[in-house]
């Protein structure tokens, strides 16, 4: 921990903008684990989690500026960067060539999010949503596809797909509660 | 728009988790900015994914935090990121037969990437094309809706009021005078006394009645969006400072109010 223990918001922001140690560090004693166990649940493997969480924090500091706040939250904001790095990660050679990650081509789609004892967070919600449901989360946000890649490999109409990811989204949502 | 509607689509989770379009993300924060109840869904189906995943937080391996600081304060970290590495190639001189033959490699490699970027282009407008038929789709219902929704039947209507000190916006309030219910928006106010706590009040028109209580402000956030009571009737609202908790009555000076509302 810091020296300092709490921040509002808003302070938080402003200090991490003038780029303060300080405040950087209560950013990822706070957050850290939070993202991490969003990254691992998309890339599956503790060692890249880690790289990933590394880029992540990278990213946060070098890209604060772009945070916009009338547009949402900080935490939002970085869950963000950290979904897109790891996911960026699952797309790289390397991690396809080593995972079980399969191009979503119609023929060949592959459910990540399966039940294992280390269930947390979004996963242990997700596992809870009927299969349609879990599989159509599990293809957007953690596998990362576009609405576009779900609907040519599950055959759906496009509309169709966007309705149903968002019912899903909504139904996760009650799940929380 | 019927904005109930709106916020129960589903659009909020899509947006607050990345999953919207382009189009839906502009359409969305647009909304936002004209209807405090979205930018309220918004803030607290936030909240509500922060709680969660900050309950289920999976530590990292205590090494990391170190090698990520050691990275951002390295004196190369911008070189790093910002320079492209230059090598140098050595030169050799080159027969006639091998320019010729990297002549040829050369045209071939330019047609295979002109092939390869037409199809990209190709690519490009067609999933442009999708999108922009799926948004006109989209708009399309969306008019339809419009059109029924503009049949008389229960609809908002929002007076905005705000509340300054000195030159300074306070807070603003939003009162649906339809629905009653009463949002306020915090500008810029300061922290109160750790025993005492802001009250909301609304000041009626008639002559002499008690200022009605709208509840107490948890100033924990700035620019963020609180739901007050609903209040049937106000010619003006107040803050003031009140013993932790509230008053049933305004025990001190409003430290601040608005102008008449303009029904």
């Amino acid at each position: 921990m810091g020296t300092k223990l709490t921040y509002e918001e808003h302070e938080l922001i402003a200090s991490l903008r003038k780029k303060d140690d300080e405040a950087f560090s209560y950013l990822y004693e706070h957050y850290s684990g939070a993202l991490y166990g969003v990254i691992k649940q998309i890339v599956g493997d503790a060692e890249l989690g880690n790289d990933v969480l590394q880029e992540t924090f990278v990213n946060i500091w070098r890209r604060i500026d772009s945070y916009d706040e009338s547009k949402g939250r900080l935490f939002t904001w970085m869950l963000n960067v950290a979904r897109n790095a790891a996911i960026d990660k699952t797309r790289s050679k390397g991690f396809q060539q080593s995972q079980r990650q399969i191009p979503l081509d119609g023929e060949a789609v592959q459910p990540s999010v399966r039940p294992g004892i280390d269930d947390y967070g979004l996963k242990k919600l997700i596992l809870k949503l009927k299969d349609e449901q879990r599989l159509l989360i599990d293809l957007s946000y953690v596998q990362g596809y576009t609405h576009e890649q779900i609907a040519t490999a599950l055959h759906i109409p496009l509309g169709t797909v966007k309705t149903r990811i968002r019912s899903a989204l909504t139904q996760l949502r009650a799940l929380m509660q | 728009m019927n904005v109930k509607e709106y916020i129960s689509s589903g659009i909020v989770e899509s947006y607050v988790m990345g999953l919207a379009s382009e189009t839906e993300r502009a359409e969305f924060e647009a909304n936002c900015a004209q209807y405090p109840e979205i930018a309220e869904a918004r803030n607290s189906f936030e909240l509500a994914l922060e709680d969660q995943l900050l309950n289920d937080a999976v530590p990292a391996p205590v090494f990391l935090k170190q090698q990520i600081e050691d990275k951002l304060k390295s004196a190369n970290f911008h070189a790093d990121i910002t320079n492209v590495e230059e090598e140098t190639t050595p030169v050799r001189r080159l027969g006639p037969w091998r320019w010729v033959a990297a002549a040829s490699l050369i045209l071939l490699a330019g047609s295979v990437y002109w092939a390869i970027a037409t199809n990209k282009k190709y690519q490009e407008l067609q999933a442009r094309n999708i999108q922009l038929e799926d948004s006109l789709k989209k708009f399309n219902g969306e008019t339809a809706t419009i059109k029924e929704g503009s049949e008389p039947g229960p609809k908002s209507d929002f007076k905005m009021a705000s509340i300054r000190e000195g030159d300074q916006a306070a807070a603003s309030i939003y009162w649906d005078t339809v629905s009653k219910d009463v949002y306020l928006m915090i500008k810029n106010m300061p922290q109160p006394p750790l025993d005492k706590q802001y009250q909301l009040w609304a000041l009626l028109p008639e002559e002499g009645a008690a200022p009605i209580d709208l509840g107490m402000i948890e100033l924990r956030q700035q620019r963020l969006l609180y739901r007050m009571k609903n209040v049937q009737n106000a010619k003006a609202f107040a803050i003031t400072l009140e013993p932790k908790g509230g008053s049933l009555k305004p025990t001190s000076q409003p430290m601040v109010s608005t102008q008449p509302v303009d029904l």
